[in-house]
């Protein structure tokens, strides 16, 4: 090799290509970025922070187990809430041997954190879990879609796409759930 | 006054919903549920990846001879029918230890109708005094159903004659 040729050659070398993810970087990713809200989305129905738990790793292995298909999907979030979703209805459908709103101390954990007493946080966390008994009395399409609201993460369009239903119809059913939980807190004395 | 009270309870009712909401919306998992998922995400591929080598295993060495046994097992099933079947087909024959009766064939002809047997026909005569076994005894007169016999249901009897009796008539 000549001078010439050996001060040519890092300018003709190809330029290094950015390597596209492989598929255990992908899960990877998606784990980083969506498992807090995969787990808020879980404990909205489960309020337990083991199960939700379970779910969320519930989920991603189900991504594993189709990860062949993870180039097809248009929104992760979506298809992930979607996943989520389905399992933790599915698993409150079998076993129902635990009432929601039973451990008062997720709810505690729930909270967040703020310089209040701890009796003003138990007794607030005794009464969130009174309203979300009443939340869980509200027809299942109004309370999913009031639930899923409540995440954080989740704008009105994801909760359409994850349940498969129109934005106006979320909306409507949110309104709904919101006007039956106001004369639901009325009567139980919440409101007071 | 009482509208404006109620408006208020329904702020302050709307207000402790959004804070239970908000409570659940914004749980935060444990810490470190990243590394758990991941670790669990890791064991499950180790898991797939050692289950298909142990599926083309399984194809190797399970399929054929699950093949090979189902045919021998069919193959000694048709044996044991086929067997069976001829033995006791064996077994229900006619014994053939006894010796036929000789037929003597006549010069001309063959076959059962002209053959010539050994012992003649013979009527049997009947026993002197006693009529045919095929004749019917039976007593004259009117048969007679008593009264009070059981019959069959929808058998009618008609009532009895007052006619005098033959004998009280001799």
């Amino acid at each position: 090799m000549s001078c010439f040729e050996g001060q040519l050659a890092p300018w003709v070398a190809p330029a290094p290509v950015a390597k596209p993810l492989d598929k255990t970087q992908t899960i990877a990713a998606l784990v980083a970025e969506y498992s807090t809200a995969l787990y808020r989305v879980a404990f909205s129905v489960t309020r337990n922070a083991a199960e939700a738990e379970d779910a969320v790793q519930e989920t991603f292995l189900r991504v594993l187990r189709h990860e062949s298909r993870l180039g097809e999907i248009r929104d992760y979030r979506v298809w992930l809430v979607r996943i989520v979703w389905n399992i933790v209805l599915d698993k409150k459908r079998r076993a129902k041997t635990r009432p929601e709103g039973e451990d008062l101390a997720d709810h505690a954990h729930a909270l967040p954190a703020g310089d209040r007493a701890a009796d003003d946080t138990f007794i607030s966390s005794q009464e969130h879990a009174r309203i979300l008994a009443l939340v869980d009395r509200l027809p299942a399409r109004e309370r999913e879609a009031l639930l899923l609201s409540a995440v954080e993460e989740m704008t009105t369009a994801e909760i359409a796409a994850a349940l498969g239903t129109t934005e106006s119809s979320i909306r409507s059913r949110i309104f709904r759930a919101r006007r039956e939980l106001a004369v639901l807190l009325e009567k139980e004395g919440i409101s007071r | 006054m009482n509208a404006e009270n109620g408006n208020s309870a329904m702020d302050r009712g709307q207000s402790a919903l959004d804070a239970a909401l908000r409570s659940v919306g914004s749980a935060t998992p444990a810490a470190g549920l990243e590394g758990r998922i991941l670790t669990r995400l890791a064991s499950e591929r180790i898991r797939m990846e050692s289950e298909p080598a142990r599926r083309l295993l399984f194809a190797r060495l399970g399929v054929f001879p699950a093949r090979a046994l189902g045919l021998v097992t069919a193959c000694l099933l048709g044996f044991v029918v086929v067997a069976g079947s001829v033995s006791y087909s064996r077994h229900i024959r006619p014994s053939t230890t006894g010796t036929p009766p000789s037929l003597v064939l006549p010069g001309q002809g063959v076959g059962a109708a002209s053959a010539v047997h050994p012992a003649a026909p013979a009527s049997t005569p009947a026993p002197p005094g006693q009529a045919g076994r095929s004749a019917r005894r039976s007593a004259p007169g009117r048969a007679r159903i008593a009264p009070h016999s059981r019959k069959a249901p929808g058998v009618a009897v008609p009532p009895p004659l007052n006619r005098p009796s033959s004998d009280s008539q001799n």
